[in-house]
């Protein structure tokens, strides 16, 4: 599968501050999430993928075009949702997508006719002729959400899409990046603090951390435990169940709830075992299914790891 | 398949070349800034004028038509003139000086424009040169004193908000996330007041050439007067260029517009007013009314006239238009070029400010 974006060995500095320091990976097609505490460089590493700052040094490619030498040619292929709450003052919604359509090289009739398909897409209803300094943080979300994709572009990179969003409209916006992804093929690049997003919808995850790339693995691998884990929801006695699996040599975890357990083990045959078991003690499984990783977990661990490399 | 599906649909089009996509951004600037009604209203009024030099223009033909009326022009000229300098008789005379000096005497209004005395000379000898000169003259004029003044009123109007309402919505992101720079962004801007101030002077001036053209009545007056509406492209570009230039500059230093406007008011009307209160200084020092050729002519006032923008511009003009060389104003050429090269750059650094970081 061709590398939709590969850098390697960026090095990027600010007057004295090395904002990203020997920067190297890759992302394939599909979902990737940019993860990283504030101050990690993800902000710059979107500003220098987008050809808006110089490298200081290091190479690279995105969509097959050479990074610092094709800015506009990339730029013209990406579509960029920023963090920030911005927007072009004195035009109304439509218009504001429109102008962001023309932009990037739509003829101006084409161009209203796109952004108000992209806007229906967007759940944008006649609020869309509204001056844009009269919306909302989520309606100005939606905005800028529209005019990124509104000229149809190969990448996206979403900037904390979902910050600001009530919880439905996340889902939403959630839904409408997996549609971009699996129906029209898009690849999507989102910078965010909210694991759960990442965890809902990416592929694969790239964690940034004092300016240097911590981990970058598919989500499925990630998520994988080291030995074969399920988690159960049972109702009984879970102590003479859990007492039993002990003994057979299993790790048996009790969560929050005393009726949800994580079991794991080295063993082939760890569900029939557990069936087993279950069944000599008289306790209904209401569900049982393989455990995750908690994305949580592999985050903190990968920041923690750069803090102790600085120290 | 749906009559109206609202899923997401792939666009394939053809885009639009790079090098056109400036005039995007000038093109939604100007229909955002038309959509006030106060810059509607202040357009309507800088047309005003035009009528009055229709009409300069409508006598000189005239004049030129019918050589027997040409001595009544002349007197009606000077009976306005003297019109003029008979109203300060009203006005409260001085306190210091000998009774009959009391009042400064105000040269005619005629006298007080710039170069007159070659219009008054082409105007009593009538001949193949005079329509260039007169038009020529009447077009300087005609920039100088009412466009110039009504430049600086629509330009504060609106290019203030024009880069400072951007900084303030951190709209940068928003355009150089596009396949543009900031070469194209700031030409894009450039040209919202640039069409403005054209439509107020360019596109008039114009208007009153081909006025003049139909109402001579002979077409060989065009390849006698060719050269004017070059002219007036040259003096609209010298108007524009500066002008714009540093009312964006202002505009990008702040995030709030009015600072800008009060920063762009401050530059026009300090730089004039000191000069004026030079002026001044030097008329009484001399005893003689303001704007008299002895005053204007003084090394003071002509020295100090630099630090006036409209100064300059005006000075620049009438070279442009054929009144005086290029050893005469280069001074102010020189800090017109200066004042937009340091505009510029300052533009180009503060435009690229924020994605920097």
């Amino acid at each position: 599968m061709a590398d939709l974006i590969k850098v390697q060995n960026i090095v990027k500095d600010y007057r004295r501050m090395r904002a990203l320091n020997d920067v190297s990976f890759e992302i394939q097609p599909g979902i990737t999430g940019l993860l990283g505490p504030n101050g990690a460089g993800k902000s710059t590493l979107i500003k220098v993928l987008m050809g808006l700052v110089r490298v200081s040094s290091g190479t690279g490619t995105i969509l097959g075009n050479r990074l610092g030498r094709h800015g506009r040619l990339i730029r013209s292929k990406i579509g960029y949702m920023p963090e920030d709450d911005c927007y072009i003052p004195g035009l109304k919604g439509v218009e504001a997508v429109q102008f962001s359509a023309c932009l990037a090289g739509i003829p101006t009739t084409e161009a209203l006719r796109r952004a108000h398909e992209i806007l229906d897409f967007c759940g944008m209803k006649q609020e869309r002729y509204r001056d844009i300094e009269t919306f909302s943080t989520g309606m100005r979300q939606k905005i800028k959400f529209a005019a990124s994709i509104v000229h149809d572009p190969e990448l996206l990179i979403f900037d904390e899409p979902t910050a600001g969003l009530d919880p439905e409209e996340r889902e939403n916006l959630l839904n409408r990046i997996q549609i971009l992804a699996n129906d029209a093929g898009k690849s999507v690049l989102i910078s965010t603090h909210i694991l759960p997003d990442v965890q809902a919808i990416c592929d694969h995850a790239l964690i940034l951390a004092s300016g240097q790339v911590r981990l970058s693995e598919s989500l499925e691998v990630l998520n994988r435990p080291t030995s074969p884990t399920l988690t159960i929801k049972l109702v009984g006695d879970a102590q003479s169940f859990i007492k039993d699996l002990q003994k057979s040599g299993l790790q048996v975890h009790q969560e929050h709830d005393f009726n949800h357990l994580r079991v794991s083990g080295d063993t082939d045959n760890l569900s029939q075992l557990v069936w087993k078991t279950a069944q000599q003690n008289g306790i209904s499984i209401h569900a049982l299914k393989p455990a995750k990783n908690s994305l949580e977990e592999i985050f903190i661990s990968a920041v923690e790891e750069s803090n102790v490399a600085h120290t | 398949m749906p009559i109206h599906k609202v899923g997401y649909r792939g666009w394939q089009g053809k885009k639009v070349p790079v090098p056109w996509r400036w005039w995007i951004i000038s093109f939604t600037g100007i229909r955002v800034v038309l959509r006030s009604r106060w810059v509607r209203r202040l357009m309507f009024v800088c047309y005003f004028p035009v009528l009055y030099w229709g009409l300069a223009v409508f006598m000189l033909e005239q004049y030129m038509a019918y050589p027997d009326l040409q001595s009544d022009l002349i007197e009606a000229i000077q009976q306005a003139d003297r019109f003029e300098n008979n109203r300060d008789r009203w006005r409260r005379p001085g306190r210091n000086g000998p009774p009959q000096n009391r009042r400064m005497q105000r040269p005619g209004f005629i006298n007080m424009l710039p170069k007159s005395q070659v219009v008054i000379d082409a105007l009593q000898s009538p001949g193949a040169d005079t329509r260039h000169v007169v038009w020529s003259w009447l077009l300087m004029t005609f920039f100088r004193y009412p466009q110039s003044i009504m430049l600086l009123f629509l330009v504060g109007f609106i290019a203030p908000g024009l880069i400072s309402r951007d900084v303030r919505s951190r709209a940068f992101l928003l355009y150089f996330s596009r396949p543009i720079g900031r070469f194209e962004y700031i030409l894009g801007k450039l040209m919202i007041p640039a069409v403005f101030i054209a439509f107020i002077t360019c596109l008039p001036a114009l208007v009153l050439y081909v006025f003049g053209i139909m109402l001579s009545t002979d077409w060989s007056i065009i390849s006698m007067t060719w050269d004017i509406p070059f002219r007036v492209l040259a003096a609209s570009f010298i108007l524009i260029l500066p002008t714009a230039s540093i009312a964006l500059m202002l505009s990008s230093l702040t995030q709030e517009s009015r600072f800008a406007t009060f920063a762009w008011f401050a530059l026009w009307i300090m730089g004039h007013g000191a000069w004026l209160a030079i002026v001044l200084a030097q008329s009484i020092s001399f005893g003689k009314p303001p704007f008299s050729q002895s005053v204007m002519d003084s090394a003071l006032v002509e020295n100090w006239s630099l630090i006036s923008l409209y100064n300059n511009l005006g000075a620049v003009q009438s070279w442009v238009f054929g009144f005086d060389k290029f050893t005469d104003i280069w001074p102010s050429f020189t800090i017109l070029c200066l004042l937009t090269l340091v505009a510029l750059v300052i533009l180009f650094r503060r435009v690229s400010a924020p994605i920097r970081i």
